[in-house]
């Protein structure tokens, strides 16, 4: 079963995957996608790592190469999340960026070929004027064509809103 | 007239197509003959830019910007109210701009998709590629 959770930022999206992947079968893989950046970046870590504590997860941090990552066995994998990922494969530390959709789509191949259940969360980071410059707006259109390509592969994709799912896929 | 709204690359255009559109017959441009007009917002935001020319007091800039922006919504409705697909992006998300010509343009656009879905037969939300009929 794959379930791709979608919506904007602090909706509730983390809380709620993982309380659907607590209910999927043992050995829970946590794959966290985000570098911890300052101050702000850490205490972001700190909270979802504490949300996780005593559910059940090992936590495997991956930043980018999604595609040759390993788990000793089959079972549940939670994907968090798809935007810092892209922004990882797309973007050097001097800023320079390339196009991150087939890095992107190829970890996440990995991580279906490789588990028996995949939950993974996403962001909807296109609900504003694009016109931010070209590096943001060319992240926000790739950003677009990645959840529509996982929805495609997707059982169910689900929109949070304020903490609420809303199916929008089920199949 | 059926409208079709969502995020920036949410899979509008993608769509349109699955109704048996052909590029051909899309156009960004509201005043163009073609049946499909294509991310609406655009005109919205490049009429309030001409709007804030340069040299201009900023009681005027706001007069001006206030003016495109009630014609501007009128004019693409009567332009837009006959045509068989309508795209437009959400854009109201996120922080609100400091700058006056973005921060309205937000503004006119979420009035003209109002205007729009009142009067399409059929709204459509796309998240993630997937059509959600709202009405």
């Amino acid at each position: 079963m794959i379930i791709l959770f979608t919506g904007g930022s602090a909706c509730g999206k983390s809380s709620y995957a993982e309380g659907v992947c607590v209910k999927m079968p043992e050995p829970r893989y946590y794959i966290a996608a985000m570098k911890p950046y300052g101050a702000e970046g850490e205490a972001r870590i700190k909270r979802h790592r504490a949300m996780r504590a005593g559910k059940g997860f090992e936590t495997y941090e991956c930043y980018t190469g999604l595609k040759d990552l390993k788990f000793p066995e089959r079972g549940t994998a939670l994907l968090e999340c798809i935007c810092n990922l892209t922004a990882n494969e797309m973007f050097d530390d001097e800023g320079n960026f390339h196009d991150p959709y087939d890095d992107v789509m190829a970890g996440v191949e990995n991580l279906i070929n490789s588990c028996n259940d995949l939950v993974i969360i996403t962001n909807d980071v296109g609900a504003e004027p694009v016109n931010y410059g070209e590096a943001t707006d060319s992240y926000i259109r790739v950003m677009g064509k990645i959840n529509a390509a996982i929805a495609q592969k997707a059982d169910k994709v689900i929109e949070m809103v304020a903490g609420v799912p809303i199916v929008i896929k089920d199949m | 007239m059926i409208l079709v709204t969502g995020s920036e690359a949410s899979g509008k255009k993608t769509y349109v197509r699955s109704l048996g559109f052909t590029d051909e017959e899309m156009s960004y441009d509201p005043y163009s003959d073609a049946p499909v007009i294509l991310n609406v917002e655009r005109s919205v935001f490049e009429a309030l830019r001409a709007a804030e020319e340069e040299g201009l007091t900023a009681d005027e800039r706001v007069a001006r910007t206030e003016k495109a922006k009630i014609n501007e919504a009128a004019l693409l409705f009567e332009q837009l109210k006959d045509k068989k697909v309508v795209t437009i992006n959400e854009v109201g998300s996120g922080v609100i701009p400091a700058n006056r010509a973005e921060r309205i343009g937000r503004e006119a656009s979420g009035r003209l998709s109002v205007l729009l879905a009142k009067e399409a037969e059929q709204v459509v939300r796309m998240v993630c590629g997937i059509p959600i009929i709202l009405k």
